[in-house]
């Protein structure tokens, strides 16, 4: 037993070893969760560009608990970090982000939030972010991604009419998979996701699309667990697909998801079903997606997907790296951004997307 | 063979003593290892964050408790705290905030809320206690019948929208206020009420526990329901009564929470019985059911923080945090089990 108790402080002590040193130029990186797979490619690359400006960071995961994020913040701060770099857990609760803000400005902190919007009126976070000059928001404009996605849907229906039009009754019916009930990117997403390709239908002289199931009035199907995840459009379309099929004349013919796990939950239940396996002659449901991991770009070049829209990982993570990196050494904050990101009202630092259509 | 025992007795006790303390003893030397390689980690504001991580999770961790003396459990406390922290952070919303989710309405005096929210949290514990005293069920499919059920009404009712803009009457004037403040080493440090206040309670659920007829029933039931009911123990009240303890146990939690945190949001709530069952285990109140400490729960909950913060400090990623956290939990159960083979 001793010898166990032994092997067990070797092994805390070994541990110690691992984790570092917080030398100068640290900096703490709060997740939402480690489980998206987005924010996992924006965390691994984030590591990269922090690396390459010599700060050592340290990445915490709130696990999609606010609460958690707090204290991994209040012991962050007393670690004696130099930074503190938030992806905030409850996207836009202001009244949060707010109380992480005055944590890191009664310690003069720089603090920079990233990814998760931290309001949903842009006043009150301008308002919010006017009140520390330490403070940064690096995100997206959070209607873009939709609207992209929207526009894309809406020409490559547009296109393809016939031939989606599987039991020729001269409407596209479509599935909507939403990520997060109250999140404000799948709210925008769920909205100009079918509405930017309504217009374009509409204007060249098509009718609009049509959700799948007349009788949900709310036109999406939502995670109820809020974690924008596969599991969850997976099991939808398995039921979906057991109701709608091509022998009953009603298969589902188009499927927007507010990110590309979502999409490929669908595309898993898709093949399943014979559809979507990329082989010659068999049928592809064409099936859009948010983000453009590594997984759905791969999925597109195999045929098996549509498009996606591109969430710039590496440019958010640059972003996120050079102004934290400003901060500490105590330069302006927006010297050396890359060209093509924007910086709205000296706090705002915009992410642009991209669609992605394979290559 | 019992020969040897009699000569080995000295060393064995030893040894039975080290296993015995085996998790403190395990704590104090990561203490040490940290506060060696971070000095940082023993300066007073780290102490005081500690002190303050400790006190927010306390309560729930103290209800729970009870549950768990009971040879129970109790799931149900995470989605209790989320349904009235959005009851407290509506009630007391600040009066004129445009997006008020009661419109129109001034904020209450928050005496009357932190009844309200503990009242609604004891009522769900009627409903867990009664279902486990009255039909026999195992507690741990009650509550995770009535986690569920809560967290369907707080959606339902609040239609999982965010409620911010709280009054200071309920988060920077109590909750959140500075109860003492003192700068060290250039770093301001707080102590909040909401300390005070975890102290307050646990000083009354140490009195419940230990001075009352209600705390020994309560143990009697834990370690032999049959027994206790022969020697004339209400069984159903004593159950019921521990689960509406720990109800609004949980419900003062999600009081303190929505302000501590800013906002009620969904994700208030999230996970918080987990946290609080791990430090309860961690602290030696074992699920065999009637043994167990106030002052083992303490320190179970700061155990559990102190890992937490260790982590921080040593800038270990949130991946091996895990790791660690789940074999602290399971070698506190290994320690715990052995003490109950000895003794047959």
């Amino acid at each position: 037993m001793k010898k166990v108790l032994a092997l067990l402080l070797v092994a805390i002590m070994a541990l110690s070893v691992v984790g570092g040193a917080l030398a100068e130029g640290s900096a703490v990186v709060s997740w939402y969760t480690f489980g998206d797979v987005y924010l996992t490619s924006v965390r691994n690359a984030l590591g990269e560009a922090f690396a390459a400006r010599g700060v050592k960071v340290t990445d915490k995961d709130a696990n999609g608990v606010q609460q958690t994020q707090l204290d991994d913040i209040s012991t962050a701060i007393v670690s004696g970090t130099d930074a503190l770099v938030i992806n905030l857990v409850d996207s836009g609760a202001i009244g949060t982000a707010t109380t992480l803000l005055e944590k890191g400005k009664e310690q003069d902190k720089p603090v920079v939030f990233f990814n998760r919007a931290v309001s949903t009126d842009n006043a009150d976070a301008e308002a919010m972010f006017a009140s520390y000059e330490k403070s940064a928001f690096v995100g997206t404009d959070f209607e873009e991604a939709g609207k992209m996605q929207g526009d894309l849907i809406g020409a490559y229906v547009l296109e393809n009419f016939d031939a989606l039009d599987l039991n020729g009754d001269g409407v596209i019916s479509y599935v909507m998979f939403k990520g997060d009930e109250a999140n404000q990117e799948a709210i925008a997403r769920t909205k100009y996701g079918v509405e930017n390709a309504d217009a374009i239908l509409t204007a060249a002289g098509k009718p609009a699309l049509k959700f799948y199931d007349e009788a949900n009035a709310s036109k999406y199907l939502v995670d109820l667990n809020g974690t924008w995840s596969n599991a969850a459009s997976f099991d939808y379309m398995q039921t979906i697909l057991s109701q709608y099929n091509e022998p009953n004349g009603n298969m589902v013919e188009l499927i927007i998801a507010n990110n590309d796990d979502m999409a490929m939950g669908a595309i898993n239940a898709l093949m399943q079903a014979g559809y979507n396996t990329g082989e010659e002659g068999v049928k592809v449901i064409p099936v859009f997606g948010v983000d453009a991991v590594d997984d759905a770009k791969e999925l597109i070049n195999q045929g098996k997907m549509t498009g996606t829209v591109k969430q710039d990982a590496v440019g958010m993570a640059e972003a996120v790296a050079v102004i934290t990196d400003n901060l500490i050494q105590g330069k302006d904050k927006f010297e050396g951004l890359a060209e093509n990101v924007r910086v709205i009202d000296g706090w705002f630092v915009q992410i642009p997307y991209a669609v992605y259509t394979g290559e | 063979m019992s020969q040897t025992k009699v000569e080995n007795r000295q060393p064995a006790d030893v040894l039975n003593w080290i296993l015995d303390r085996a998790m403190i003893i395990l704590i104090i030397l990561l203490a040490i290892v940290v506060a060696i390689l971070r000095p940082a980690f023993i300066r007073i504001p780290s102490i005081v964050n500690l002190l303050c991580l400790t006190a927010a999770r306390l309560p729930m961790a103290l209800g729970v408790a009870g549950c768990i003396v009971l040879a129970g459990t109790d799931l149900s406390g995470g989605r209790v705290a989320g349904l009235t922290g959005f009851i407290s952070a509506i009630l007391l919303q600040s009066a004129g905030t445009a997006t008020r989710f009661l419109q129109g309405g001034q904020p209450l005096p928050v005496p009357l809320v932190i009844l309200i929210a503990m009242v609604v949290g004891g009522t769900i514990g009627v409903v867990n206690g009664f279902c486990m005293g009255k039909f026999k069920l195992h507690p741990f499919i009650v509550t995770l019948a009535t986690q569920l059920i809560t967290y369907g009404v707080y959606l339902t009712v609040s239609n999982s929208k965010q409620v911010s803009s709280l009054d200071p009457s309920y988060s920077t004037n109590f909750v959140i206020k500075p109860l003492f403040e003192f700068t060290v080493g250039g770093i301001r440090t707080v102590v909040p009420m909401y300390v005070l206040l975890a102290i307050i309670l646990t000083a009354i659920m140490w009195v419940v526990w230990n001075k009352t007829a209600f705390g020994k029933n309560m143990f009697a039931v834990g370690s032999n329901e049959e027994a206790a009911r022969v020697s004339g123990v209400n069984v159903l009240f004593t159950i019921v009564v521990t689960f509406i303890i720990a109800g609004a146990l949980y419900g003062y939690t999600g009081f303190i929470e929505a302000a501590r945190i800013g906002t009620s949001g969904p994700s208030l709530g999230l996970s918080y019985e987990n946290d609080a069952i791990s430090a309860v285990v961690i602290g030696g109140v074992s699920f065999v059911g009637g043994t167990g400490k106030i002052s083992g729960v303490i320190l179970g909950v700061f155990m559990m923080q102190l890992i937490i913060a260790s982590m921080t400090f040593l800038g270990i990623s949130g991946s091996i945090t895990y790791i660690i956290k789940g074999g602290v939990i399971l070698i506190a159960c290994i320690l715990d089990m052995r003490k109950y083979r000895t003794k047959k």
